[in-house]
């Protein structure tokens, strides 16, 4: 049996068709998880009693966790708490009708969270302290020195590491299959097994997945040059 | 205008401060003079609550917070009553120099952008950094990244500001530049408190000199009296280690 | 799927009887680092000493192995290797999956372990090195008496990542049909309906492996830091992220699993 070089180019057109759900399950992960990120990083850096060890155990358990475990829990628990509550409840929703691809974003958005906490944090302490003193020093309130001083530069510093972030998510988001959602991945499965040739169709799933890894590390590049324009220094 | 009173500020069993008191009248030039790890940083911290002090009451233009138990809007109100520059500038990095100037009139005083903009080429000109009003501070040298500090300071139009060191982290040849910015306000009747190393500076432009050791007022008085006849041996001491490099002369 | 009430007495049950699995588990984990660092440092070389096409390959392999998901190489392998091999005529389809996980697994690693490498030596102050060679050292003596030693003390937490990362990720091997914990973990569910229950334990088995590891890399790390004063020894303990990013800005892109999920 010999490579077929005919059937990856067959296979790739099939698999572009899904390409959105991979990159909708990136995105709306990093984008919550984020969100669930700088949340756990401020809780953690103003040490807010009881959430910051919360915060703490849950960054301990994702870190040291498996994804897959994280879907898989999310995927077999969240039922089972949803309709107790319920029934408790009287509501008349049930988890029957959450979409596959729901636990897939909840679940992720969780396991993002834990690490972009992280993230962030690091951003927010390689900020000097002299940058926020400065902003109090000219009467800016917290919340304004955070997000008008603290956060855009730590963003800045942290800009390669959500880069990482995004494509170890979208890595990641290969194991919807084990869910039922069909993604680049789990389509290449079906494309393989169905035509008996498996090189062929991860072959062609390999090229999709690098080649959206190198796009997405190019446009960080670019945002970092962009957006790094302040450090670029000049005289001493 | 400005007045102290009993202020206290300790790190952990640390004592920094010990009690001071202190009154600065209107466009009064106050310099405080001291050894490193004297407090007096601390001090001049301790007035825009960029540090707690333990004790005491700081009272800035009629607002007075009493430092036991501030609130956050009681510190952020003295806050506004003051301005601070920096020993190392501390300008916004991700800021042009113009955008330093901005920030706080249009963020925290709410000035009209376009208003706001004037008035800070009109400071950065008078710092004489009028043509670099685009340039990052990582473009600008120490000097006129102090500059702009200052410029920052002035444009909130404080009842006072604060000068923290601001020509020890420069290079010798570009501590002139800075002196001769602040000496050009200090005649403005602007008030401010200076800490610094600059013997001869400190004799020149203000009207007060302040020997701070050990977390207390050690003396005080006119330049002339503190320069030239100190009363106290630990002043004494301390200024004789200036004497013989003529950063201070009599 | 949940037919039956939470029970937490079957977390502990399900422990236990995850853990005779926990030997492959191991065994891919540690067999594909040790083959890891042989290939990464086969890999790193070319780059480091700037040779011609053969950096190129190399760059081309890191990207690779970097650009698709793990899940993906290890259908690629096990589909392809057989096929490839077929055609200079040797049969390897009754070869056990094992090997071919633990093929990806190496590779992946080699991957991430040339970077480590890389990124570690760039590290090294350049200072050292000048003055080594000042004070009459030879290239190889300021090699391996100056810049060894502290390029792998500085790989410790990107190592420790990288192995921690690789132990998650053996978690996918389940899908070419290895009994590792999750293989076994998803079997024990099937049969018990018991999903809820399992999966926190083999989460709780995952988590306690990391932990120990973890551990035994501080452990290693504060060996190697000896030369450095207490207070910094105990401020890098604390500090373990912000550490990396000041001390390692300079190779701040190491890909450290621990920043991939």
């Amino acid at each position: 049996m010999k490579i077929d070089l005919q059937f990856i180019w067959t296979a790739l057109i099939e698999l572009l068709s899904v390409v959105p759900t991979t990159l909708a399950i990136t995105a709306v992960s990093m984008l919550c998880g984020l969100a669930i990120g700088i949340v756990v990083a401020l809780i953690r850096r103003y040490r807010v009693p009881v959430l910051n060890s919360v915060a703490a155990s849950y960054v301990t358990f994702i870190r040291g966790t498996p994804m897959l475990t994280h879907l898989l829990i999310i995927y077999f628990g969240l039922p089972v708490i949803i309709d107790s509550l319920a029934v408790q409840f009287g509501w008349s929703f049930r988890s029957v009708s959450i979409p596959m691809i729901g636990f897939a974003y909840i679940s992720f958005s969780i396991t993002a969270g834990a690490y972009l906490s992280e993230v962030v944090r690091s951003g927010l302490q390689a900020v000097e302290k002299g940058q926020l003193e400065a902003a109090y020093s000219i009467g800016m309130t917290t919340r304004q020195a955070m997000g008008r001083i603290v956060f855009p530069q730590a963003f800045a510093i942290i800009l390669p590491s959500l880069s990482n972030s995004t494509i170890s998510m979208l890595h990641g988001s290969t194991l919807v299959f084990t869910v039922s959602v069909v993604d680049i991945n789990a389509k290449s499965q079906i494309i393989a097994s169905s035509n008996w040739k498996f090189f062929e169709a991860y072959i062609a799933a390999a090229i999709i997945y690098w080649g959206i890894t190198i796009l997405i590390e190019r446009l960080s590049a670019l945002l970092e040059k962009r957006i790094n324009i302040y450090n670029r220094g000049g005289v001493t | 205008m400005i007045k102290l009173t009993q202020i206290k500020k300790s790190y952990g069993r640390h004592q920094v401060l010990k009690g001071i008191d202190l009154s600065v009248e209107q466009g009064e030039v106050v310099a405080i003079l001291g050894p490193s790890g004297s407090g007096k940083t601390t001090l001049l911290r301790c007035m825009n609550y960029l540090e707690r002090p333990s004790e005491g009451e700081i009272t800035i233009d009629g607002f007075t917070v009493n430092c036991k138990r501030p609130s956050k809007s009681d510190i952020h109100a003295l806050r506004k009553k003051s301005a601070m520059v920096f020993q190392q500038y501390n300008l916004f990095r991700h800021k042009t120099a113009l955008e330093n100037v901005m920030e706080g009139l249009v963020i925290v005083q709410k000035v009209p952008k376009e208003q706001a903009r004037k008035q800070s080429i009109e400071l950065l000109e008078k710092v004489g950094l009028g043509n670099k009003l685009d340039s990052y501070p990582s473009q600008l040298s120490g000097g006129q990244q102090q500059r702009v500090g200052i410029a920052r300071a002035l444009a909130l139009n404080p009842k006072v500001i604060l000068f923290d060191e601001p020509t020890s982290s420069l290079d010798p040849e570009l501590v002139g530049e800075v002196l001769a910015v602040i000496r050009k306000i200090a005649k403005e009747g602007i008030t401010m408190i200076i800490v610094t190393h600059e013997m001869g500076f400190a004799q020149e432009v203000a009207g007060h000199v302040i020997f701070i050791d050990d977390g207390t007022i050690v003396e005080s008085g006119t330049p002339d009296e503190l320069f030239n006849s100190p009363k106290e041996e630990r002043t004494k001491q301390f200024l004789k280690r200036f004497t013989p490099d003529g950063t201070y002369s009599i | 799927m949940g037919q039956h009430p939470f029970d937490i007495s079957y977390v502990f049950e399900y422990f236990v009887k995850l853990l005779p699995s926990l030997k492959i588990t191991l065994l891919i984990v540690f067999s594909s680092i040790l083959i890891g660092v042989v290939v990464g440092l086969l890999v790193a070389l070319p780059r480091l000493y700037q040779i011609p096409v053969l950096k190129r390959f190399s760059q081309i392999y890191v990207s690779f192995f970097r650009g698709t998901p793990i899940l993906i190489q290890l259908f690629l392998f096990y589909y392809g290797v057989p096929e490839v091999l077929k055609i200079i005529g040797l049969d390897i389809s009754k070869t056990s999956a094992l090997y071919f996980v633990i093929l990806t697994y190496s590779l992946h690693s080699g991957a991430y372990i040339s970077e480590m490498i890389r990124g570690a030596i760039t590290a090294v102050n350049l200072g050292q090195v000048e003055a080594a060679y000042a004070m009459g050292m030879n290239g190889y003596q300021a090699f391996s008496r100056i810049v060894l030693p502290q390029a792998i003390a500085i790989s410790i937490p990107v190592f420790a990542n990288l192995v921690i990362g690789n132990l998650k990720d053996t978690s996918l091997a389940f899908s070419l049909g290895i009994m590792e914990m999750t293989g076994t973990a998803r079997t024990i569910g099937a049969l018990s309906q018991r999903f809820v229950e399992i999966y926190i334990s083999l989460a709780l088995l995952y988590l306690l492996i990391s932990f120990v590891l973890q551990k035994l890399f501080v452990y290693v790390e504060r060996r190697l830091h000896r030369h450095e004063s207490d207070t910094m020894a105990t401020q890098r303990e604390h500090s373990g992220r912000r550490r990396l990013f000041h001390k390692f800005e300079s190779i701040s892109d190491i890909p450290s699993k621990e920043a991939r999920l």
